[in-house]
């Protein structure tokens, strides 16, 4: 189950989140109201990966990026809309979406590097 | 809060790579040297995408030049000040379970903003003048 403090995905059937420790058996009606950011709906927190999702389409300069974007618009237009399973699946695609396009970002990074040194090499041996 | 854990493992590799990316991105100047991967959209396709020019434009910033930066990629310094602050608020709720104040952006702002950023990209590659204005670098940089 998603923890509704800090919202990691545990694993079904634990009692306490694995993340923050928060205790389930008792935590779903007196989430405080301080921890909740103005303007989200009552008691949820689902991370929509936003600054992610523009950090790895804006550096990593990839499509991958978008689809994570338009997910982190999913998740805060489900939740708005009282959908909260629909928000932690669009959550779910967003984060997957990031570490698509960051590891196709670093292994861009990595051929660039392969090739750098491929040149080099092969600069000194002529 | 538990002790140090994994996350705050991750999150002192992550400040640590940032930083090390800060220093060589401070020491050697992407336009001319080749320590920095090149966009992969315009290597293969030769255009621009929107977050072309943006590392020289943080190296700009780093010395101090908000004009070249501005001229190099005018969305990554807009969006530097909201980016920095999303990524604050991770590591602060790594530390202290809680993230700085968040604003609830509804979803259509999102989506305009992901519009914007697409429009932004195929925009910049236009060579007619107001939109050349955005494509990176450019006569005015110094």
């Amino acid at each position: 189950m998603f923890c509704p403090q800090c919202g990691t995905n545990n694993p079904d059937g634990v009692v306490t989140c694995t993340r923050c420790g928060r205790d389930f058996r008792t935590v779903m009606p007196t989430t405080p109201a301080a921890a909740i950011p103005p303007g989200y709906p009552a008691g949820v927190h689902v991370p929509n990966y936003l600054v992610f999702a523009i950090l790895v389409t804006v550096l990593c300069c990839l499509p991958t990026g978008i689809a994570a974007i338009v997910y982190a618009a999913q998740v805060n237009g489900k939740l708005a809309a009282g959908d909260i399973a629909g928000a932690q699946q669009a959550s779910n695609n967003a984060k997957m979406w990031c570490w698509i396009s960051l590891g196709a970002g670093l292994l861009v990074c990595v051929l660039y590097a392969l090739l750098i040194m491929l040149g080099v090499m092969s600069h000194r041996s002529y | 809060m538990t002790g140090f854990s994994r996350k705050h493992g991750a999150l002192f590799t992550v400040l640590a790579a940032g930083a090390a990316a800060l220093v060589a991105l401070r020491l050697f100047d992407p336009a001319t040297s080749g320590v920095f991967p090149p966009c992969p959209l315009r290597v293969l396709t030769g255009w621009y995408c929107p977050g072309c020019g943006s590392l020289r434009a943080f190296h700009q910033l780093l010395h101090g030049n908000l004009r070249n930066a501005w001229l190099l990629n005018p969305l990554a310094v807009v969006s530097l000040p909201f980016l920095a602050y999303g990524m604050a608020s991770h590591a602060v709720f790594v530390v202290r379970g809680r993230y700085l104040p968040r604003v609830f952006l509804p979803a259509s702002w999102i989506r305009a903003l992901c519009v914007g950023i697409v429009v932004f990209g195929i925009v910049r590659n236009i060579p007619v003048y107001p939109f050349s204005l955005l494509a990176p670098g450019g006569p005015g940089l110094r």
